[in-house]
């Protein structure tokens, strides 16, 4: 699968392991100093080669502490007193290290996580998923944190990326180039502009479930259309941009006039 | 112990007494506090501080292995807005109550055990 990369969009790769030692600074930060101090004990035992450089109680502390501590890794709460995790990260203008959320349970926020690709953990942290977490910060060769900055900031839905973890890597996606997608069990073929097309291991219902606030629409149990390809619609079926034709299925139809007209 | 399982505590000290003592100690001051403010959001019938103390609170409840307490608490956290008045203050004292055993249970397990 080819590696997308799009010109209008900078990925700066700030965060060069390789000029460092092999040591991981991270920073925590999060409210709740029991948390702080479980996730600290958690690392120490398990994890030698992560060193806590610091501890913060909000999202003001923690910006401060990012400044003056340079970590390669975050634990961010999601939930703060003062901001959310996300509000946060949206005040800095570059993101030189990597994020790992933390929540005390799967809720809203899970969504803008997983459309970033980033990674979470539940508190009050299962080991094994720590390790999985460690891992993946560890094997992960290209932070797509910038590209996470520039999805907060963007304005409209239709100026985001979706940022996809394929085995061969990350896999960027500018929304507004989604022309369809179509699913087959588990896999989906994403229809992009200018007849380009991905096929991605991921179900058309976890697709469903990251775009269907985004400017996107399930017609059909098959098929997600975007309203910005959208040319014409008949009486049971949708032209998109590239010229397809893609059904409507009769109980979608209420549903699909009324997100039309949203 | 009624209230709390020591089972994840034991777990992350591995022996060490030192580090056991600190989650200990640590619920002992923490708990009063966070009941205190979810007793003053009650009054103040503040449904979404109610939500945030307990959002806050239910990690260090888990580990505590307080699970009876888990349900009220996240039915509480996701329903914050549209139960009953009277509903909401019946699961809030109802947590509360198991709180103070909890509480009893750590308070006693340290003077057995540190003092």
């Amino acid at each position: 699968m080819p590696y997308l990369r799009y010109p209008n969009i900078s990925v700066y790769i700030l965060n060069d392991q390789s000029t460092k030692s092999n040591t991981i600074g991270c920073l925590i930060i999060d409210d709740d100093p029991f948390i702080q101090d479980l996730l600290m004990d958690k690392l120490q035992q398990y994890f030698p080669e992560i060193k806590v450089l610091g501890k913060a109680m909000d999202g003001k502390q923690g910006l401060a502490k990012i400044a003056s501590l340079d970590p390669d890794l975050v634990f961010l709460d999601v939930e703060m007193s003062d901001m959310t995790g996300f509000e946060m990260l949206s005040q800095l203008n570059t993101i030189g290290f990597k994020i790992i959320f933390i929540t005390s349970y799967k809720h809203y926020a899970i969504k803008a996580i997983r459309f970033n690709a980033l990674d979470y953990l539940l508190k009050p942290f299962d080991l094994e998923e720590l390790k999985n977490a460690v891992k993946r910060y560890k094997e992960t060769e290209s932070p797509s944190t910038n590209l996470v900055l520039h999805n907060l900031k963007a304005q409209n839905a239709k100026d985001q990326t979706m940022i996809l973890r394929t085995q061969q890597g990350e896999l960027y996606i500018p929304l507004k180039d989604i022309v369809s997608i179509q699913g087959e069990r588990n896999y989906s073929y994403i229809n992009l502009v200018k007849d380009k097309k991905e096929l991605v291991s991921k179900t058309l219902r976890s697709l469903e479930d990251l775009l269907e606030e985004k400017g996107f629409f399930r017609c059909h149990k098959s098929f997600i259309v975007s309203k910005n390809h959208i040319v014409s619609v008949r009486r049971s079926s949708i032209i998109l941009s590239d010229m397809t034709e893609i059904p409507i299925s009769r109980r979608k139809q209420d549903q699909f006039k009324k997100w039309q007209e949203e | 112990m009624t209230y709390i399982d020591l089972k994840n505590l034991k777990a992350i000290s591995r022996d060490d007494t030192t580090r056991m003592h600190k989650y200990l100690v640590q619920f002992e001051q923490l708990i009063p506090e966070r009941t205190h403010e979810l007793e003053k959001a009650l009054t103040n019938q503040n449904r979404l501080r109610i939500r945030q103390i307990l959002h806050k609170m239910s990690p260090q409840l888990q580990f505590f292995g307080i699970q009876n307490i888990m349900v009220p608490i996240q039915r509480l956290e996701f329903e914050y807005e549209t139960m009953s008045l009277l509903e909401l203050e019946q699961l809030v004292k109802e947590i509360i109550v198991r709180l103070q055993g909890a509480l009893s249970e750590v308070s006693e397990y340290i003077r057995l055990h540190f003092e």
